[in-house]
């Protein structure tokens, strides 16, 4: 007689959890189109491959030698990098130089901690429509787009801080 | 004070029983709970042999059996070469371009087969080229090419492109051979 309660209280929380679960299939689906996955060759000599960083917050961040506010997004994240790497961030520099070497003497330059990807071939950057450089593109932990930014300013940059944290804790 | 402590173990000896109730009480969600984690494990159990099934049922439907083909690449001991690109073509249409990153790389070395393709193809002769891009001996870069005709039957076919060490003559070895 008292199971009865129980089996019931089982099947109205088993109904609830599926409910739960609807809802967070239509949130993950909400969130955004998972991102495509890639492999390039790096300047360093090593190949990466993006779906290997799934777990991780990923930023790409699209740049280009000729492109004057390039650099700037390049120093912002490396800035990033150091202070959030060791809690799942992970910065990926897509270069679309036709020149590998041109890229290397920039990154070099500007003291680049991340791995600078070379897409002479332009068959990555085609793909996330980086038309206009540089082009941010926020990757959550189960490999989703969650945000794409241009060249940021002081406010802009508040908000990809914001962006950046509440992905990180997620 | 020792009336204090008297009234105090009393009153403590009187909240006994409800404090038994209220585990009584505690135990019975728990319990609950467990069994209703017992119950949701296992249906994302089945939703995962569920999910398997549909993946090879798929499969069976993309690439029947018939024309299917599958080709497969492993290393043996790898010292002498460090694979960093794979192309292979058949009947010279390129049908995969693969780069390998280090976590790939080890996987070989460790033992890992990769799919590097899946097709289909009609039965008669065929011929499968593979290309292989890296670094050899002395870091120098590295390209090797291998050919293998393939005679497609009725079965499915699976072919091996194994990269391993030709110890006498400190150089990579390429094989290309056909799983019976």
């Amino acid at each position: 007689m008292q199971t009865r309660p129980h089996r019931r209280g089982a099947r109205s929380r088993l109904a609830f959890a599926g409910v739960l679960a609807a809802i967070g299939l239509a949130a993950s689906a909400a969130e955004g189109p998972s991102a495509p996955d890639f492999a390039l060759a790096s300047t360093s000599g090593s190949n990466y491959r993006l779906s290997e960083y799934r777990g991780e917050v990923v930023a790409l961040v699209f740049w280009a030698s000729w492109c004057g506010d390039c650099r700037r997004e390049l120093e912002r994240f490396e800035r990033l990098r150091r202070t959030y790497g060791n809690v799942g961030f992970v910065v990926l520099g897509v270069n679309l130089d036709q020149e590998p070497a041109r890229a290397s003497a920039l990154a070099g330059a500007a003291g680049i901690g991340f791995p600078i990807l070379l897409d002479s071939a332009k068959d990555v950057s085609k793909t996330y429509r980086a038309d206009d450089l540089p082009l941010i593109v926020l990757i959550d932990r189960h490999g989703e787009i969650r945000a794409r930014h241009q060249a940021l300013d002081e406010r802009e940059e508040r908000g990809l801080l914001v962006d950046l944290r509440d992905l990180i804790d997620e | 004070m020792k009336t204090a402590i008297i009234i105090f173990l009393a009153a403590l000896a009187a909240s006994m029983p409800a404090l038994a109730d209220e585990a009584a009480a505690t135990a019975g969600p728990s319990d609950e709970r467990s069994a209703l984690d017992a119950e949701v494990q296992g249906l994302r159990r089945e939703v995962v042999d569920l999910n398997r099934d549909l993946f090879m049922l798929e499969e069976d439907l993309l690439f029947p059996a018939s024309t299917q083909v599958a080709v497969f690449v492993s290393m043996d001991v790898g010292t002498f070469f460090a694979l960093d690109s794979v192309q292979l073509k058949v009947d010279d249409k390129e049908v995969s371009n693969y780069l390998y990153t280090d976590r790939e790389q080890d996987a070989l070395k460790r033992g890992g087969v990769q799919r590097l393709w899946l097709g289909n193809l009609k039965a008669g002769e065929h011929e499968v080229t593979a290309f292989f891009t890296g670094k050899g001996p002395h870091e120098r870069d590295y390209k090797r090419g291998t050919t293998l005709k393939v005679e497609k039957g009725v079965g499915a076919k699976y072919v091996e492109l194994k990269i391993s060490d030709k110890v006498s003559q400190l150089q990579p070895e390429f094989v290309v051979r056909v799983w019976e």
